[in-house]
């Protein structure tokens, strides 16, 4: 029966792609279709049949071999993995559709049938979702490293003056890295005072509040001051809602304030030169 | 097996270095010394320097706040300097804040600070 | 590779987060999580002098699938901690100390367990994972 079935595939290869796309069309995710040419579409469909096509003749390590580059590379498309094993159920039902017509199989062997597809789909199903789970993990690892690298420099902007800009949303990992490269920046660059820049933090909520007060804090046991800026209204109106104690901290609007404090802070200002 | 932390004066301030890792007891036989010696030379400001420190637990925490303590109650105002990275992060972490205590990046900028508050 | 030290005077109090600075060099933390792993060493060990009178601190290095890390075990057969949630609240201290003690040690490491038994001793694990 697997030789059957092998064969009505092999000798049937195109019909079934051409089934298989049209069908595809329909049923698939709507995103997926549009974020990708319908060249590429086509490409990538039909990759993935004969993917499933080399299940019949490759060995078993050739094919997990297989699956993986394949899994990368629909990983990077963006293709979800609905599509694929939709894609599978889809492939199993126009086989037997194929042979029902030209009459390979009928009630008698359907059993037998359905058993040999069983079987023949079933590891597949497990191989492509295992390949297709991995290279998904890889790529999430790959990015959390990124958003890591992305975290917070801090810049010596005058003579014991530093800045810290902070952009994005601030979790635990991400405060405790920020923590280190506050505290090793204010020892390195011997700063005296440290604006910490959240204007481009979306949300202050009680943790992220926390960890404010906390960095401050050590940076003042370090040897140094250090001054929020950026408190935009809404997030002195939800500081407040909340009840969260920032007066220990010095805060201020703007980050031309802040400047303006920190030189004062070091015995400076800035004055206009006169011609 | 006893070591003691040696003070030095310099004017009215007096300037200690604390070179190697504390243990309990010589924590507390510095808490002492110093103590003693703000009474005998009159001190008015103290530094001390950590810049080769690279961990204080809660205890030596506890030992350093109540020396600060007391020698504000003796007239004189301490300002701790070159405490690194990982000690100020350990110590935020286990809760600890020496609220109080005046700070400075290293011993020079601690004497500047001091000379300031002290009106000099 | 596991390693222990006794904890019956003062100077095992040194002794144990000498072992455990060592040890977290060797398995490659940065400063700032050696300072963590010293001072999560120190306060159990000072545990153990304090209020068990004598007990034992363990190091050992762990890996769980790509994460490495390493455990810190502290074992006594001291009387034990009758309120649990207490000594965990934040600024609870019997000893006249900061009350930093097993909370800031929780807050040190990644992770914390304890198990205490009044009369027959308390058992606290807490790992710190590589980054």
């Amino acid at each position: 029966m697997r030789k059957k079935i092998f064969q009505y595939v092999q000798s049937h290869s195109d019909e079934i792609l051409r089934e298989w796309i049209e069908l595809m069309r329909g049923e698939a995710d709507e995103r997926a279709i549009q974020a990708m040419s319908d060249h590429m579409f086509v490409k990538t469909s039909s990759e993935f049949v004969q993917l499933v096509m080399s299940n019949f003749s490759d060995s078993e390590q050739k094919f997990n071999e297989r699956a993986i580059d394949f899994s990368e590379k629909i990983v990077r498309l963006g293709w979800p993995l609905t599509m694929i094993t939709e894609g599978l159920r889809v492939f199993g039902k126009i086989v037997e559709r194929g042979m029902q017509q030209t009459g390979a199989i009928d009630q008698y062997s359907y059993i037998d049938f359905t058993t040999e597809i069983n079987n023949w789909m079933f590891p597949m199903y497990r191989t492509i979702t295992e390949a297709y789970t991995t290279s998904w993990e890889r790529t999430i690892s790959l990015q959390k490293i990124a958003l890591q690298e992305l975290s917070a420099p801090l810049i010596p902007v005058f003579d014991k003056i530093s800045v810290m800009p902070l952009v994005g949303t601030i979790d635990t990992e991400r405060a405790r890295q920020i923590m280190e490269n506050l505290l090793e920046g204010v020892v390195n660059h011997r700063a005296e005072v440290v604006l910490i820049d959240i204007t481009g933090v979306p949300v202050v909520d009680t943790m992220v509040a926390h960890h404010i007060i906390q960095a401050a804090e050590a940076v003042r046991l370090v040897g140094a001051k250090c001054t929020i800026v950026g408190i935009r209204p809404e997030i002195a109106q939800t500081i407040v809602n909340l009840g969260i104690n920032l007066e220990d901290v010095t805060t201020t609007s703007t980050m031309k304030k802040g400047v303006e404090q920190a030189l004062a802070a070091t015995s400076r200002q800035i004055v206009e030169v006169q011609e | 097996m006893n070591m003691r932390i040696p003070i030095l004066k310099l004017h009215d301030c007096l300037l200690i270095s604390i070179q190697w890792e504390l243990d309990d007891q010589t924590a507390l036989q510095f808490q002492e010394d110093l103590l003693h010696k703000i009474h005998e030379t009159s001190a008015r400001g103290v530094v001390i320097d950590f810049t080769s420190i690279d961990f204080i637990d809660s205890f030596i925490a506890k030992v350093l706040g109540d020396v600060i303590s007391m020698s504000k109650l003796m007239g004189a105002k301490v300002v701790i300097t070159g405490i690194q990275p990982a000690v100020a992060i350990t110590l935020i972490e286990l809760g600890i804040r020496l609220e109080e205590v005046m700070t400075a990046l290293d011993l020079e900028k601690g004497l500047e600070k001091l000379q300031r508050e002290l009106g000099d | 590779m596991d390693s222990s030290v006794k904890i019956i005077n003062e100077w095992d109090i040194v002794a144990a987060r000498q072992l455990g600075r060592n040890v977290a060099k060797e398995l490659g933390f940065g400063t700032v999580d050696q300072a963590r792993i010293t001072t999560a060493i120190s306060e159990l060990a000072r545990n153990i002098y304090l209020y068990a009178g004598q007990g034992e601190i363990t190091i050992e290095k762990v890996e769980n699938g790509a994460k490495k890390g390493m455990t810190i075990i502290s074992r006594d057969q001291g009387p034990g901690i009758p309120d649990l949630r207490k000594v965990m609240e934040d600024g609870f201290s019997t000893s006249g100390g900061l009350g930093a003690g097993l909370p800031g040690v929780k807050r040190l490491m990644d992770e914390f367990s304890i198990e205490s038994e009044p009369g027959k001793g308390t058992l606290i694990q807490s790992v710190k994972w590589l980054r």
